[in-house]
């Protein structure tokens, strides 16, 4: 029964780890150059069965060039299938702080049980990752994925945002919770969100895992991505459901399938400017949908336009080459940094005088056009010198 | 003895004794060239001959001698492994093999090696054959590995004495002109062996179609040629593109290219005129198309682009993005096709592009070069040389010349290549010193040479992530150390000249492993 057993794959970059138990603990390593990698192997996986307790068990490992964290999350799947009373690895982690209304231009999608893909996901300057144990991880897989993104989001220094697409509740979401609380992601996504309870169920399950593993009550963001006719006309009760709550996703793949629609511009317009409307009314994020098509980057910075002049912060990636296109869109111009220093100059000066009202050149300003502008500059302020490095010659400047 | 790089080298290596390597431009030479053959010609003389064996005892080929060849039609090659052999069935032994370089498709050499056919071999060694002799597979003397220039080099200069030269040709006329670019099965340039058949004692030329007097272009004229071969098939042009001629679809390596890329339009270099090299292997030709694009958005002609031609070349030169290509040896089909009909697809011969005892090297002019690499480190020294379980498996090829001539050399490489970091405290074996290295980029970020604080600024002020290249590996090596390595003894397989023919490091006979 090797499935009962076996845990991983024999991709590329990825390992098989299987485990019988028995008297005492036997270690087999199957490397491709075992004199260059048995000896590193085997001292990753010792380190992980240390972390798990006395284990009895013969553990074979077939390695197909997998990095050290990815050993010890196929090590640790394998053991605790074998043994479900073991409790699961705490990784050490380094996460660097963030703010609710930190850019989020792009939400960078990988697959949570695919080594291949998931290997230097923080590399492509994503303003924030998403690791995915929903949509990408067949069932069966749940479980070994869950512990791999726990390991990745420990091993790794993401440099900007990481999240964590769960399953929905109903679905094991629970579980996926509990697992990676203990890696410390940003905020966990919560897919075909239809109501208010949705949210907060997930909020209490936060909340629990918060307490249980010692992470401050409440620091895990929640994005909940609205995926269903009636998710969408749910989305002002879903924005505003918890304080949790920081950005919200539309997600059309699903949508149009609900409702019966072909995905064309107008047949999601509706369904885009409710998301934009509820989250600007709860004073959250809006993010839209991803671009299926990678070689179509033309149609994608098209898309993304259209979801920046409708109100979205940002788009959803499938593929890193999305990324830079992304940024260009949803980065301020020159020209509206220009017209927000303005305004914002204008505001300082009037409370300076103490006036009340705000006017450049004699036309007033309005209070929602002034926080729209210091919003501008706080995001340029943010993005400080990373815009130029994603891509050449610095377009992102002048693509909109 | 050390050398500058503080490598140990033998005083000598088999028969040779050893200079050791000084500098990138230490070495200094002037005077004369040894000398070419001479013989006078008369009307009406026939060269062609009815069979290799035929040419091969008109030749007056003996046990111990020389016999050379060029590497043009790569993976595709078939006259290596006919001539040799027939060499082999005339009963013919201990030959000294000069190719410009091995492939997988020479594994057969290492039949005739045991056999004591081959008893030395001197030149790159890509794949099998490179394997067999690091491992132990013995030859009479340790092999010698040069670069592109540096083989032209060492045939001027007298260092290595050719007695035959078999020159694989698509195309040849009956006095002995012969060529790549024609014929039905085109691998492109074969100016390789320009040199060979000059100084070789004697040459023949290889051929499966005789045309018409003169074949042209002129690459190997009838004044180098003693006799002509009719053979079924010289090579297969669909294989001149091998494996490293793939564009890049991972995620990892499109980073690196777009930062390699990207650092190109941060120099000083990219404007109007910008010349560069761009290499062989799915990084170098996305990094080529990247800075393509860029060229056209910041409407930039550039002046020559260099290297094994490319599809992307050709495209680059159609759109008008370079004014020429300089082209050594054609890496896919379009590019051999360009060769024949575009007066700006240059054919460039070794001596043009890399000889450093000359007047003057191609690579010289280039502003930017892409090249990649097996292992760096910290010293910025690059190995393509050695696998870091210490197997001989790959040539130096254009590396050194490249790298020693371009105003910004960028390497790009992986930080890690499955469980194998790229980015040690000291290569395995030094192909080209980190003195003519300037960028390394990984899809970590980039390091720059200390040396090159200017080109630093230039990223920094543009943005790009600079790192410091001990921070790149100690980021890899949390990821896949500990690493086994292998313990070397003093017996040397290998002997690495650097291009001026001084010794830069040496491939020693793994002995066990801690």
């Amino acid at each position: 029964m090797p499935d009962e057993t076996m845990v991983g794959s024999d991709a590329k970059g990825d390992c098989r780890v299987s485990l019988v138990p028995g008297k005492s603990l036997a270690i087999e390593v199957a490397t491709e150059d075992p004199r260059l990698f048995e000896r590193g192997i085997r001292e990753v996986v010792e380190e992980a069965l240390a972390k798990l307790g006395r284990i009895r068990a013969t553990l074979s490992i077939a390695d197909k060039g997998s990095l050290n964290y990815v050993i010890a999350a196929r090590v640790e799947a394998a053991v605790r299938r074998a043994f479900p009373e073991i409790p699961a690895i705490a990784p050490k982690v380094r996460r660097r702080p963030s703010e609710k209304d930190a850019p989020r231009r792009s939400r960078l999608y990988a697959p949570g049980n695919n080594p291949r893909l998931l290997v230097g996901i923080e590399l492509h300057g994503a303003d924030c990752v998403l690791l995915d144990l929903e949509d990408s991880v067949p069932p069966a897989e749940k479980p070994a994925a869950r512990v791999l993104v726990k390991h990745l989001l420990g091993a790794i220094d993401f440099p900007n945002e990481v999240w964590v697409r769960i399953n929905p509740l109903s679905l094991g979401g629970a579980d996926d919770v509990r697992e990676i609380i203990l890696a410390r992601p940003h905020g966990v996504a919560l897919p075909k969100a239809e109501s208010k309870d949705d949210v907060v169920a997930l909020s209490r399950e936060l909340a629990k895992a918060e307490q249980a593993v010692g992470v401050p009550l409440g620091s895990t963001w929640i994005m909940p991505i609205v995926e269903t006719a009636k998710g969408v006309l749910h989305a002002e009760e879903i924005a505003a459901a918890d304080p949790r709550v920081t950005v919200v996703a539309f997600g059309a793949e699903d949508f149009t399938r609900d409702v019966g629609a072909r995905r064309t511009l107008e047949s999601l317009l509706f369904a885009r400017s409710m998301i934009v409307a509820a989250a600007k009314a709860a004073a959250v994020q809006a993010s839209d949908t991803v671009y299926a098509d990678v070689d179509d980057e033309v149609g994608l910075a098209a898309e993304a336009k259209l979801a920046r002049d409708l109100g979205f912060d940002g788009k959803g990636a499938i593929h890193p080459a999305q990324v830079p296109i992304l940024h260009a869109a949803f980065t301020p111009s020159e020209k509206e940094m220009d017209e927000a220093r303005k305004i914002v100059a204008a505001a300082e000066e009037a409370e300076a005088r103490g006036i009340g009202a705000i006017a450049i050149g004699g036309k007033m300003i309005d209070r929602p056009v002034l926080e729209r502008a210091r919003r501008a500059l706080r995001l340029a302020d943010r993005l400080g010198g990373q815009r130029a490095s994603q891509s050449i010659g610095g377009d992102g400047k002048e693509a909109r | 003895m050390k050398n500058a790089l503080g490598r140990e080298i033998p005083k000598t290596i088999g028969s040779r004794s050893v200079e050791a390597y000084a500098g990138a431009f230490a070495k200094k030479r002037s005077g004369f060239k040894a000398p070419q053959p001479q013989k006078s010609s008369v009307p009406g003389e026939n060269k062609v001959l009815p069979s290799l064996e035929a040419a091969i005892e008109a030749t007056g080929l003996k046990d111990g001698m020389t016999i050379s060849f060029h590497h043009s039609f790569r993976e595709g090659d078939r006259v290596i492994n006919q001539v040799v052999d027939a060499c082999a069935r005339m009963g013919l032994k201990d030959l000294r093999l000069f190719p410009t370089a091995l492939f997988g498709t020479h594994a057969k050499l290492v039949d005739h090696i045991k056999s004591g056919v081959v008893s030395r071999i001197e030149g790159s060694m890509n794949g099998p054959v490179g394997a067999y002799i690091s491992q132990g597979g013995k030859l009479r003397e340790p092999a010698t590995l040069r670069s592109h220039g540096g083989r032209w080099r060492a045939i001027e200069s007298g260092d290595v004495a050719i007695d035959v030269a078999f020159i694989a040709a698509s195309q040849a006329d009956a006095y002995g002109n012969a060529n790549g670019i024609n014929g039905r099965t085109p691998c492109g340039p074969i100016t390789f062996c320009m040199v060979d058949a000059q100084y070789a004692k004697k040459s023949v030329v290889v051929t499966n179609e005789l045309a018409p007097y003169p074949a042209y272009p002129l690459e190997i004229q009838q004044g180098w040629v003693d006799y002509v071969v009719v053979v079924d098939e010289v090579g297969d042009p669909e294989q001149i593109a091998s494996g490293t001629l793939e564009m890049t679809k991972s995620p990892a390596r499109l980073r690196i290219a777009r930062l390699a890329a990207d650092a190109v339009v941060a120099s000083p270099y990219f404007k109007e005129g910008l010349s560069f090299q761009g290499g062989a292997g799915g990084v170098s030709l996305a990094a080529t198309m990247y800075l393509a694009e860029a060229m056209e958005k910041a409407r930039i002609v550039g002046g020559f682009v260099m290297g094994g031609g490319t599809r992307i070349m050709v495209e680059m030169l159609h759109k008008g993005l370079v004014r020429t290509i300089l082209d050594g040896q054609a890496f896919d089909p379009i590019a051999v096709a360009s060769l024949g009909v575009d007066p700006a697809h240059v054919i460039m011969n070794p001596g043009l592009y890399a000889n450093y005892d000359s007047r003057g090297c191609a690579t010289y002019m280039l502003d930017a070069a892409f090249l990649g690499a097996t292992e760096v480190d910290l010293d910025f020294n690059v190995n393509v040389n050695t696998h870091s379980d210490g197997r001989l498996l790959h040539g130096i090829g254009g590396h050194q010349d490249v790298a020693a001539g371009a105003k910004m050399t960028v390497i790009t490489a992986p930080s890690i290549r499955g469980r194998l970091p790229v980015i040690l405290d000291r290569v395995t074996t030094v192909t080209t010193p980190g003195e003519v290295i300037d960028v390394i980029v990984t899809e970590r970020g980039l390091a720059v040479n200390p040396k090159r604080g200017d080109l630093k600024e230039c990223f920094l002020e543009a943005g790009l992530p600079v790192r410091d290249i001990a921070e790149l590996k100690a980021e890899a090596d949390g990821l896949v150390r500990p690493l086994g390595k292998p313990v070397f003894g003093d017996e040397v397989v290998a002997a690495i000249e650097w291009r001026d023919g001084t010794v830069i490091d040496v491939v020693r006979k793994v002995e066990g492993w801690q």
